[in-house]
């Protein structure tokens, strides 16, 4: 079972996400802002974080910003945004390795990236960006 | 305070409406928290961690050993679950540890409140419910819209019916996970798909019977169907073409995966219809393409029919334009428009009596000011063909010449439309090259040193250098296409020049 970190404003389409993560077998913590979600990964640690772009306080970027460094996220970054912006996120983010899915999203390609992202298999090199946490990849 | 009852539930939604509530009489709060980690062995605090933020120490000292305590078996009072689990507490943990998403509700030491928390229990576990199965819908409603975005922008960039079908049975067969997939077309002939979206051939063991007998009850009644043949589930759609023709779209996976399910048939039905839809568009987009095809054609037959001399004639400045127009980097859909406004550009000629038409020898001043009249009836024949109006310039120009000597407007230059420049060229070189009825064919090098002299005068020396390039290379590279089109008409003629 992953730890999953959710971010997401809109409290049904968290739900639904949470729903659909846990259905699949993930164990899934919700947050309902940025500032939530980076307080959780300070304080802990988790395998997948999906996250929403547009959110009041820290986004969905500066959430990213604020939490690869913490090395806290071990497997990846999994970003939801709207389709109609996809290309100019999709920019923004080509300096971090994450997964970006438009929304409204499809539940099978997420659960279809954060398998992939959480498979057992831990020989492929861990994603650039990212500052693994040496203690969990053993 | 110290809370008197505990909810455990691992449902947020839960959590926020019981966590704000205080129970009647002395006011105490209820403590709510999630028991995620009750099956695991670590110690209740990591469990309490997770728990409702500003309750956290009050379920720590009451909620939590409490319920680690009930799966172990050391408690069995006062205590309820849902309705399904009456007998208490201890059989409740028990569930939670086993995965159960439904929340327990624990009470200490006032047994006056249980049936207050029962019934908003029960009342919010309703409304969850409810919640749930609107966020299934939800679920499935995301994946087809996703399936559709996903699906337009690929289709716009295919223009080809068949290529259009293979991506649709491709994303349902991917869609399904289906192992295979075939169609029932509406001849009554079967294909088969791989799981690589190559030709296959059936799976092993299915009655081709029974396959034909799914095939024609989708047939009949345009229904999603499902069913279960020797150790494979089929899910069958119809993809309507036009005209009801019905294609039979079948998906197989082996039962050991799993039947599919009310969703599975949405989404394949709402694929299909879509992909129908846009099918059917192209289809009709592609008949009306053959069919202006096909009044040209039948319009060159009516030229033809005219004037024997200039049988041919237009087949080959039709193809002619075509290939200069290639050399100014026109798109499809231009070259097309020009080639039809080549092999049109003598339509008018229709309207010329015959006996000017086919006279032997020179024309009189009058005689000829009546020929000058085809462009002027060319346009007048096509111009109600709303599609042929790009057609139009060339048929109404093409004897228009750079220097302002040309026929019927006498411009000048730039202001002869682009195609025109390209047919009189065309035109004139063929005219050229062939027997007419007042004179023998001239030489391609007496040709070509015609249009050479005229150029920057009756020819566009553009489109004049254009042809040159254009018509050496095509020489060069399709002789037997040459061969076939410009020799075989010339080989009677013997050179007068």
């Amino acid at each position: 079972m992953s730890r999953i970190l959710v971010a997401e404003d809109d409290p049904h389409i968290l739900r639904l996400i949470a729903m659909w993560l846990k259905r699949n077998g993930h164990d899934v913590v919700e947050a309902r802002n940025g500032n939530g979600a980076r307080d959780l990964v300070v304080a802990e640690t988790f395998d997948v974080l999906v996250t929403d772009i547009n959110m009041p306080g820290l986004d969905g970027i500066q959430l990213i910003e604020a939490v690869v460094s913490t090395g806290h996220i071990h497997r990846g970054i999994v970003v939801l945004t709207n389709r109609w912006d996809h290309g100019e996120i999709r920019e923004r983010l080509s300096q971090w390795d994450v997964r970006v899915i438009p929304k409204p999203f499809s539940p099978s390609r997420l659960s279809e990236v954060v398998d992939k992202l959480t498979a057992v298999d831990t020989s492929e090199a861990p994603h650039e960006g990212f500052v693994p946490d040496q203690s969990s990849l053993s | 305070m110290k809370p008197t009852s505990a909810v455990v539930t691992d449902e947020a939604l839960l959590q926020n409406l019981l966590g704000d509530i205080s129970l009647p009489g002395n006011g105490t709060p209820l403590s709510v928290g999630v028991l995620a980690t009750l099956g695991n062995p670590q110690p209740p605090a990591h469990c309490m961690r997770t728990c409702l933020n500003s309750r956290a120490d009050a379920i720590e000292s009451h909620g939590c050993p409490f319920l680690v305590a009930a799966a172990e078996g050391r408690v069995d009072d006062g205590c309820l679950k849902d309705g399904h689990c009456p007998r208490g507490y201890q059989a409740a943990a028990r569930q939670i540890a086993l995965g159960d998403k439904h929340a327990v509700v624990v009470t200490v030491g006032a047994p006056t409140h249980v049936d207050t928390v029962a019934h908003l229990f029960e009342r919010v576990t309703q409304l969850l419910e409810e919640n749930t199965g609107f966020a299934e819908e939800m679920i499935q409603n995301y994946e087809q819209l996703n399936l559709i975005f996903d699906l337009i922008p690929q289709i716009a960039e295919l223009s080809d019916t068949r290529a259009i079908e293979r991506l649709l049975l491709q994303k349902v067969r991917h869609l399904l996970r289906a192992t295979s997939l075939c169609v029932h077309d509406s001849r009554g002939g079967w294909s088969w798909l791989d799981e690589y979206g190559e030709a296959g051939a059936p799976p092993p063991g299915l009655s081709a019977q029974q396959l034909e007998l799914v095939a024609s009850t989708v047939r009949n009644t345009s229904h999603i169907q499902v069913a279960t043949q020797s150790e494979y589930e089929l899910l069958a759609g119809a993809l309507v073409h036009l005209d009801n023709a019905v294609n039979v779209v079948i998906a197989l996976r082996p039962s050991r995966n799993g039947a599919f399910t009310a969703g599975d048939m949405m989404l394949t039905d709402s694929v299909l219809a879509f992909g129908g839809q846009l099918i059917r568009n192209n289809e009709l987009h592609e008949r009306l393409h053959a069919l202006s095809f096909q009044i040209t054609r039948a319009l060159v037959a009516a030229i033809d029919k005219k004037d024997h001399y200039t049988s041919g004639h237009s087949e080959r400045v039709g193809f002619l334009t075509r290939l200069i127009a290639q050399e100014f980097g026109l798109s499809a859909a231009e070259l097309q428009i020009t080639e039809w406004a080549g092999l049109l550009h003598d339509i008018g000629k229709i309207g010329i009596p015959e006996t000017i038409l086919c006279k032997p020898g020179k024309l009189t001043k009058e005689e000829f000011d009546v020929i000058k009249k085809h462009p002027r009836m060319g346009y007048d024949i096509l111009k109600p063909i709303a599609s042929f109006e790009l057609v139009l310039d060339g048929v109404l120009y093409h004897h228009e010449n750079p220097d302002g000597s040309g026929y019927p407007k006498g411009l000048h230059g730039d202001q002869i439309p682009l195609v025109a420049r390209i047919i009189h060229v065309a035109d004139t070189f063929d005219a050229l090259t062939s027997t007419r009825s007042y004179r023998e064919a001239f030489s391609y090098e007496r040709a070509y040193e015609i249009i050479r002299q005229d150029m920057g005068k009756r020819m566009d020396r553009e489109a004049a250098e254009a042809f040159f390039r254009a018509f050496g290379k095509f020489q060069e590279n399709e002789p037997e296409k040459f061969e076939r089109l410009f020799l075989q008409h010339r080989e009677q003629t013997d050179d007068p020049a």
